[in-house]
């Protein structure tokens, strides 16, 4: 050809090679579209993102050694949560309201070696046991119960050093977070623990967690789920919103004999050690407390504004 | 605009000029949805760009993994110890108090786990009460623009914070800033010592005070210490903005000086004579309620009182009276002396012939005889509601009840025309009836100096009395400041300081607040005397202008921060306390007064104010009662007034008073006037956005003033919008601003309000506008005659919201469908006079339509349920509905303050607001309207009505239809809900809204300086949205603190717009059904509804047919705006504007 092929004039060729690129291509979109949303749907889904995360906090607290063991109610620290939008944690002057007399008598507080100056204070026959390298729970157990306690007020619990700073300084803890909603969600505790919704709906056993973690997704769905039936998630708010072992399906007689009789009347079938409410009477109880605690209509329960503003 | 024209289309209102004449730019903008928006940037984006900016986005989506992670860590630091009384998330609320120019007003302010968040008016203070409850109790208070913007100053990064700032070794403190030491508040005091003791041999001579107009009684107690202490120190008061000449006039004809308070809510008739009594007056909030509450009785008692308004630009008070004339600054007292020398003849018989001075212009001149027709008018209408005020007992006592009128005079007028305004009122025997005198004394509350020595009754102190600016030898002696009558004069002691500190007479100089470097007249150079004082100190929020002249910057406290305490403008004594520290380490005026009087006993703000209630020492039977006395000060935020104030002999003398001069004004110059502006103050502002953004009632200008000229002025001159204007003075002195043309200005008037042009307010108000003290002497303060204009031939873009979000006026109905025909009620505004009104009511409002939501009934088989969203039903337990009173509303903007702080909303910049971004969910539709038979479009006296407009929460709603992922969609209580989390930006629902209430955030605006000049603000594009809200450099921690936790903080990218306070009706409600009751009327107010001074917003429940707001949608005056075309079935309704007009 006499004519020549000018820049102006080149149209752009694939080379050879691209050819093998078509497949790839088709496997790595038709494959991408199956594998992306199963990614998002799983690695994203809120189960996989927020239940069991559980940040460590400044201080070990334990809600089982004190909802739990000790039996405190969660209002006694979590004051607020009947009046405001949060449940506020509580203020170091409430750790101290006990642990100023019992801050040495915690169990397990002695695992090391003593210092010169706690040995000082004991009975001869005391710091002979105590100069062992470190004590154990067990070591404390073989003593007498009033040597035992003389040992534990020597010692200080190292755990409890941050409360005892925040206490005499002034300044306040840092503790994390757990359950964190996005900021675009305004929850208010008062609006579902004065109508009878439960802190275990939304929190689980806290009073078995050693280190307090999310237990529920806390997604719009999961709200959602309750938001549409609140009838059957309500308890007697009077008896029963800070008590975990409530459950109207399965509740031990010891548990409900100390009910009021009004509603221990509820738990009509019997199985083994155990109680629990037919389904008449379990619907009879959620259409006595949505009535009740005038929990709004459905369509009021789901609008946007409701949690969103 | 070249073509301001008479309009074709017989319509009505009008928003703008531009709009009126229909030019095509406007024609643009009614079919343009979003104005600014650039079509060619988009469509010149090539294929290949496109693709290019796609998958970047794409990529940059995947790398980041934008879901896929966990929300930054959070946490809560609980208190260490709980204070007592205080529940953690519950906020609180505080009386507190503020003031403005020496005058104090009452505030509630409330406070978020210590942060103040939200500034209300004080719910029982005489000067900020609205609205009373049921039983009769004052429920809440209204708190102006100003008070509630202050907020926003208090957590101003831009204040002074790094402390004191030492400047002795600093040559030149104007230029060079950067060698400034900052130091202590010791460090201060030790250096301050010496040379306090040096001054104390010299019984303090050369020592000047000078603080900003001042009513605290605890600094008039410290200045009496002060005096008795060095004898002849000074202390002098500067304010750009004074009630001197209410003073000096006062005094002339009383003897003593005393503030007119005015009974509003009485006065049958009102005329004012450039007295802007509902907008710019110091009480303005107390007489706009009163005000309104003698229009609203149209409805109850077919009656409503008049306003008349004479005056030198286009006031509110001037845009809502019913009879109004634009005039020459000039001719307020030649009117005064024509209303007196119709009042009482035979006084003026001898003088020029009542009335005769008017004539002197040519007859055939419309203005002078508009001028005759006024005085007639309102004296007509004067005389008749004074019959009823000379049958009873006025002497003496104050008499409770309706009747009567005066004439209110404003406080630029000169002393001259005061005085015979307060000669004219003792003649109507006004006085007593519908207005009173309360003493402005100043005089500190306490008898005795702290050493148990009795303070002499007679004032020797003050230093106001110097009149003759020439003895400036004498003033060198400080003798004359001395004066035994305290005509309390800022400018002429403000000049004789000026010339003593030039002829190097003053040592230590304390300037106290203010900014006298910028704000003095010109001519007296105060930078240059100021420069000669060896030791001079200014206390000041900012490191302003003064600051830096000064060789001390003392940081203050904000009125948030300190204790204080101030009279009101009625007399009554309201106290002031702390909110939260100081944030930036500052002290307050008392505080500092302490360490200039070396008082070492008591330093503390709080012990300072209790000192001046005469504390009794602590622990006795004595201190209890005070003890009580003083907190129940404290919780009501001010002392119950004992008394019903100053009434004086209600008899009248008429003294001599000179004829006015003949008005002859040369057509080719015009007068200047100066004017309070209403976003800056006078200048003190500058750097608050809030205010700046929030447009003039009337102008609808932001961030900056411009000349106001009217129409056929501007026509005159060959002027369009922004052309800029060069003014030459009679001294020579010129002047360079754009025009703003704006309808209502009187013919020959140029109008320019004060406080902008600073250099030293911080980074949003530096440079803004043009300041007018350039050329504001002492001779002119308020107005200057002779001033020749002329076009300069360039022009300057003016940011006005003027046309920003219009109802369109075009409808399927043809062109005057909405607008309305001549005469006839379109469908955007109803309007009617009361003669109208009376004689048929029904006319007025729209059709009774029955709120109740029957639309989406579930058992209206004809509806269609809708395929998205389902079927919907307003069956609840509430309907939430509003209403607005177009006769109360006077544009004030207080709901718009109100609702910026209660919901977060961003301030823009100009550069954003120049493309109609604003962000502002009220915005106050200013409507003119003009007479054809007047001038039309030249017609220098419009009508207006103020049509506050935001989300109507239609039932029915247009925005709802187009959502392509509802996110906005209505809940089952009746609100148009938007969700922000669900808004993906398409701006359909903007679109397609009919009112034009939809904001769009085109930027993280909270993160932004407003201020910044690029085209596009600067994005960080890789930063996620929610870090960067967590970064400090981006999100201000400081400026974080002002947001109302209850409130998301939007985002880029969402759509937004009023949500009904729907934060403050879930409040209500949980509160309310968690304790097994539910919400009464009353129990849930909106933050404009708190705010408005007139109680035209009314919200509560449709469903409750006994609650105030069903009650007033039912009432005849009621309408819809745009309903009855488009069916939206709107939530909020309006009330129809009612005019009293004088009968022809």
């Amino acid at each position: 050809m006499a004519e020549s092929i000018t820049p102006s004039s080149t149209r752009f060729v694939f080379p050879r090679w691209a050819n093998y690129l078509l497949p790839v291509i088709v496997i790595g979109v038709v494959g991408g579209a199956f594998y992306a949303p199963v990614l998002f749907a799983f690695g994203a889904s809120p189960k996989t993102m927020a239940i069991g995360y559980a940040p460590k906090q400044p201080v070990p607290y334990s809600h089982a050694t004190h909802a739990g063991k000790l039996g405190l109610d969660c209002r006694y620290c979590h004051t607020t949560v009947e009046k405001t939008a949060f449940a506020a944690l509580p203020p170091t002057q409430t750790c101290m309201n006990c642990h100023t007399n019992i801050k040495r008598t915690i169990p397990n507080v002695n695992h090391r070696a003593l210092t010169e100056d706690e040995l000082s204070q004991l009975s001869p026959a005391l710091r002979e046991i105590a100069k062992k390298p470190t004590l154990t729970d067990d070591d404390l157990a073989k003593l007498p119960p009033e040597d035992a306690q003389v040992l534990r007020l020597v010692v200080p619990n190292p755990n409890l050093e941050p409360i005892r700073h925040s206490w005499t300084s002034g300044e306040p803890m840092h503790w994390v977070k757990v359950h964190d909603l996005p900021d675009y969600v305004y929850f208010n505790h008062s609006a579902h623990v004065n109508h009878g919704v439960g802190c275990i709906e939304c929190h689980g056993r806290i009073d078995r967690m050693e280190v307090v973690r999310q237990e529920k997704p806390l997604s719009m769905g999961w709200c959602l789920e309750c938001h549409r039936d609140p009838g059957s998630h309500l308890r007697p708010k009077e008896v029963a919103v800070t008590n975990m072992d409530w459950n109207r399906d399965q509740m031990s007689k010891a548990q409900v004999s100390q009910l009021p009789a009004g509603i221990r009347d509820n738990f009509d079938v019997t199985e083994g050690d155990f109680v629990k409410m037919s389904p008449e009477k379990s619907n009879d109880l959620s259409a006595k407390l949505l009535k009740d605690y005038g929990i709004r209509d459905v369509a009021y329960m789901q609008s946007c504004y409701t949690c969103h503003r | 605009m070249s073509s301001i024209k008479h309009h074709v289309t017989g319509m009505e209102y009008w928003r703008s000029l531009e709009q009126m004449s229909g030019t095509p730019e406007v024609a643009q903008l009614l079919e343009q949805e979003f104005a600014g928006y650039d079509a060619d940037t988009i469509a010149t984006t090539s294929r290949r760009g496109f693709m290019k900016l796609m998958g970047a986005a794409m990529a940059l989506a995947g790398i980041t993994l934008t879901g896929c992670r966990r929300w930054p860590k959070e946490e809560l630091a609980p208190y260490s110890s709980n204070p007592r009384g205080i529940t953690p998330g519950l906020p609180e609320q505080y009386a507190t108090a503020w003031e403005l120019g020496g005058v104090t007003t009452g505030l509630l302010v409330t406070a978020y786990d210590g942060r103040p968040i939200k500034i209300e008016g004080n719910p029982t203070h005489p000067t900020s009460r609205t609205a009373k409850d049921k039983d009769g109790n004052y429920v809440y208070g209204s708190a102006d623009a100003f008070a509630q913007a202050s907020l926003l100053e208090m957590y101003d990064p831009n204040r002074s914070r790094d402390g004191v700032v030492d400047r002795r070794k600093v040559a030149d403190h104007t230029k060079d800033l950067s060698p400034q030491k900052h130091t202590t508040w010791e460090a201060f005091a030790a250096a301050i010592k010496p040379v306090l003791a040096d001054l104390k041999p010299k019984k303090g001579e050369g020592l000047v005070i000078l603080s900003e107009a001042n009513s605290s009684p605890s600094v008039a107690y410290q200045r009496k210490v002060l005096m008795s202490a060095y004898p002849r120190a000074q202390w002098v008061e500067w304010e750009p903005i004074s009630h001197d000449n209410e003073r000096e006039a006062s005094n002339k004809v009383f003897g003593r000086v005393q503030r007119t308070v005015y009974m509003l809510d009485r006065a049958e008739v009102v005329v004012c004579l450039d007295a802007d009594l509902l907008g710019k007056h110091p009480n303005h909030t107390r007489y706009a309620n009163d005000w309104a509450q003698m229009r609203r009785s149209a409805d109850t008692e077919k009656r409503m009182s008049r306003m008349h308004v004479a005056e030198s630009t286009l006031s509110i008070t001037g845009s809502v009276a019913d009879v109004r004339i634009g005039v020459d600054p000039s001719r307020i007292y030649a009117l005064a002396y024509a209303i007196a020398a119709r009042l009482a003849p035979p006084k003026f018989a001898g003088q020029t012939p009542p009335g005769d001075h008017l004539v002197k212009r040519e007859a055939k001149d419309v203005l002078m005889d508009e001028e005759r027709k006024f005085v007639d008018d309102a004296v007509a209408d004067l005389l008749e509601a004074n019959k009823i005020g000379n049958e009873g007992p006025v002497q003496g006592e104050v008499v409770n009840r309706r009747g009567g009128g005066f004439v209110a005079i404003g406080h630029t007028a000169s002393a001259e025309a005061i005085a015979l305004v307060y000669e004219i009122n003792g003649a109507l025997r006004a006085v007593g009836n519908s207005l009173r005198y309360e003493e402005d004394t100043q005089e500190p509350l306490r008898s005795t100096y702290p050493d148990q020595q009795k303070i002499p009754a007679k004032d020797l102190t003050r230093m106001y009395a110097y009149e003759n600016a020439k003895a400036s030898q004498a003033v060198k002696d400080g003798a004359v400041f001395q004066s035994e009558i305290p005509t309390l004069s800022h400018l002429p002691a403000m000049t004789a300081l000026t010339a003593a500190m030039d002829d190097n007479g003053i040592d230590t100089l304390l300037i106290i607040g203010g900014n006298p470097v910028y704000d003095t007249p010109a001519d007296l150079n105060f930078a240059a005397a100021l420069s000669k004082v060896p030791n001079t100190i200014h206390l000041s929020l900012y490191d302003n202008e003064t600051s830096r002249a000064c060789k001390w910057h003392l940081p203050r406290a904000h009125y948030l921060e300190s204790w204080g305490d101030g009279v009101a403008w009625d007399g009554t004594v309201t106290l002031q306390q702390p909110i939260i520290l100081p944030l930036f380490g500052g002290k307050s005026t008392i505080e500092v007064m302490a360490i200039i009087n070396g008082d070492e006993k008591v330093t503390d703000g709080q012990h300072i104010v209790r000192r001046t209630y005469d504390e009794p020492a602590p622990e006795t039977e004595e201190w209890v009662a005070f003890e009580k006395k003083f907190r129940a000060g404290l919780e009501a935020g001010f002392f119950p007034k004992q008394g019903p104030g100053v009434v004086v002999d209600a008899s009248y003398t008429f003294g001599k008073f000179a004829a006015p001069e003949a008005f002859n004004p040369d057509a080719s110059t015009y007068t200047l006037r100066f004017e309070q502006d209403s976003r800056v103050y006078d200048g003190r502002f500058a750097n608050n956005g809030w205010l700046q953004e929030t447009p003039d009632p009337l102008s609808k200008l932001m961030w900056e003033n411009a000349l106001l000229i009217s129409v056929r002025d501007a026509r005159a001159l060959d002027l369009e919008q922004g052309h800029m204007v060069e003014l030459t003075l009679p001294d020579g002195a010129k002047f360079t601003a754009p025009a703003c043309i704006m309808p209502g200005q009187p013919l020959g008037v140029l109008g320019l309000s004060l406080g902008y042009g600073r250099t030293a307010s911080g980074p949003i108000g530096d440079g803004l506008g043009f300041n007018s003290y350039a050329i504001r002497t002492t001779q002119n303060p308020w107005y200057v005659s002779g001033v020749k204009a002329t076009k300069t031939g360039e022009s300057y873009d003016l940011a006005t919201s003027a046309e920003h979000h219009m109802l369109s006026p075009l409808s399927m109905a043809g062109e005057e469908y909405r607008i309305g025909k001549k005469g006839k009620n379109g469908k955007i505004i109803h309007e009617a006079t009361l003669a109208e009104y009376k004689e048929n009511p029904d006319d007025l409002g729209g059709k009774v339509r029955k709120v109740g939501l029957q639309l989406f009934q579930e058992t209206d088989k004809n509806v269609k349920i809708d395929p998205i969203l389902g079927r919907r039903s307003f069956t609840d337990l509430h309907a939430w509905g509003m209403t607005i009173d177009l006769t109360a509303c006077v544009g004030c903007n207080a709901c718009a303050l109100a609702c910026q702080a209660e919901n977060n909303i961003p301030v823009v910049g100009k550069e954003q607001c120049l493309r109609h971004r604003e962000m502002n969910w009220i915005r106050i539709d200013r409507y003119f309207r003009f007479e054809e038979t007047n001038g039309g479009v030249e017609d220098p006296n419009p009508e207006v009505v103020f049509q506050p407009m935001t989300c109507q929460h239609c039932e029915n709603a247009p925005c709802e239809q187009v959502c392509p992922v509802a996110a906005t969609l209505h809940d089952s209580e009746g609100l148009n809900t938007m969700v922000y989390n669900r808004c993906i930006g398409t701006r359909y629902c903007s679109n397609n809204c009919p009112y034009k209430v939809r904001r769009f955030n085109y930027f993280d605006f909270h993160s932004q300086d407003p201020r910044s000049n690029s085209k596009w603000l600067k994005k960080p594009f890789l930063n996620l949205p929610d870090l960067e809200q967590m970064d400090p450099e981006k999100y201000n921690m400081i400026k974080r603190m002002v947001f109302n936790p209850e409130v998301t903080v939007r985002m880029r990218g969402v759509m937004e717009k009023c949500t009904y306070c729907v934060q403050r009706i879930h409040l209500a409600v949980i509160a309310k059904r968690g304790q097994g009751g539910d919400v009464v009327d009353g129990d849930i107010i909106t933050a404009c509804q708190q705010a408005c001074p007139t109680q035209a917003i009314i919200f509560g429940n449709l469903n409750d047919p006994e609650s105030q707001v069903s009650k007033l949608q039912r009432s005849a005056r009621a309408f819809d705006v745009l309903h009855e075309e488009l069916n939206t079935r709107p939530r909020t309704r309006y009330l129809a504007k009612l005019r009293n007009p004088v009968e022809a």
